[in-house]
């Protein structure tokens, strides 16, 4: 459930941060993050687009992944944070800051340029 | 459409965009997984096999080069100057090595590239200058530096014990570094004397790797080695690279100058030197 509409080109943008983010938490493996990111609003993330981010991931060595056996079902696919991992959520929060920090300076000044008609 | 009949579809589709038989499968069990635990249709939950196929191949390929993240610097040299005889072998040289970091030495022979070597790994006292390592240091000398009545086992535990490392540790640490060369460290009984060049040298970079070493300091490391022990030392220096070493090699070899991430001459003769 989410009360506000996230444009998914955004999503698109920031899923790689979000799931940084969430493993930096610990260990989980893809559906669990899916959970989570619906409760924080952000999702429901289409499967399309989260199972491929985290693939990509992996391949760029930010995330490390492990197999465990499931409940009776198939294995699970646990992503885990690496140390190069921990430096890209680090580099990219900052520019995250400074740039959503930069929009919102923008939105206000412009807003209050805008003369009641 | 039923779980089992679109996966199958998504590891055909995925084999014709050119995954690895190894990442398809990882793909299609993590995929089997999530609908096995979330349930619903495949085709409302991830699209059109083809369509999945085409997301998952352009989020992972074309292949980028990785960014290249150097680190805190591991060697530092500053104005080294070593003369031999009163004849300069090194002047003026400065150089720095980060951590992630493969920087290749070229020149003329007699240009200084193994006394460089020798200075940094603490071995040879410069004439002037100054030289700073930060971590233990795994040096592979050009030649010499093994005993020639010791098996390649027993140089493992004496190597090891020297680095802090068990018997049973250093064996095992060595024999894993030499598989990665293409070798069988502990089952050759000959003693070192009896060894091919390119089985000693072999060894000499399974010893430089011992104890996980922060600097690598490689003399000629593939001096002598066949094609394939050659493009399986490249592997594994790269595999230490991006573990986080740093490394400063000697080569003659042409092919090193693409491998590595930065290249430095010396002693391309100068007047001083050939007067």
């Amino acid at each position: 459930m989410r009360d506000i509409d996230i444009p998914s080109a955004w999503l698109r943008g920031f899923l790689d941060v979000c799931l940084l983010g969430m493993l930096r938490q610990g260990e989980a493996y893809g559906y669990e993050l899916m959970g989570r990111l619906d409760e924080h609003g952000i999702g429901p993330v289409p499967g399309g687009s989260l199972y491929p981010a985290l693939l990509r991931l992996e391949k760029r060595g930010d995330v490390a992944s492990e197999w465990r056996a499931g409940d009776g079902g198939p294995g699970r696919k646990y992503y885990t944070l690496t140390a190069q991992g921990r430096a890209t959520l680090k580099l990219d929060v900052q520019a995250w800051r400074a740039f959503s920090g930069t929009v919102d300076a923008l939105l206000s000044d412009t807003g209050r340029e805008v003369a009641p008609r | 459409m039923r779980p089992e009949t679109w996966l199958e579809q998504l590891s055909h589709e995925l084999a014709t965009r050119g995954l690895t038989p190894v990442d398809v499968a990882s793909i299609v069990v993590e995929l089997q997984g999530h609908l096995t635990e979330a349930g619903g249709d495949p085709l409302g939950v991830f699209g059109s096999p083809a369509e999945y196929a085409s997301r998952v191949a352009a989020s992972i390929g074309p292949v980028e080069a990785p960014v290249r993240r150097p680190g805190r610097p591991r060697i530092r040299v500053r104005d080294l100057a070593m003369s031999y005889r009163r004849r300069p072998v090194l002047r003026g040289v400065s150089l720095d090595v980060r951590a992630g970091e493969v920087l290749l030495l070229v020149g003329p022979n007699g240009a200084g590239k193994s006394t460089l070597l020798r200075i940094v790994a603490g071995l040879t006292r410069p004439t002037s200058g100054h030289v700073a390592v930060s971590g233990p240091i795994g040096y592979a000398p050009q030649s010499g530096g093994l005993f020639e009545h010791l098996t390649p086992a027993e140089h493992l535990v004496l190597f090891g014990r020297g680095r802090g490392l068990t018997r049973a540790r250093a064996q095992r640490e060595g024999q894993h570094i030499a598989a990665q060369l293409g070798w069988d460290a502990m089952s050759d009984g000959q003693v070192v004397g009896e060894l091919s060049g390119g089985t000693r040298q072999k060894l000499n970079v399974v010893l430089a790797g011992l104890g996980d070493p922060d600097v690598l300091l490689l003399d000629e490391p593939y001096q002598g080695l066949d094609w394939e022990s050659t493009r399986r030392f490249w592997e594994l220096l790269w595999a230490w690279r991006d573990a986080g070493r740093a490394a400063l090699v000697v080569s003659h070899a042409h092919d090193a100058l693409d491998r590595v991430d930065a290249v430095m001459e010396l002693g391309v003769p100068s007047r001083e030197v050939a007067r």
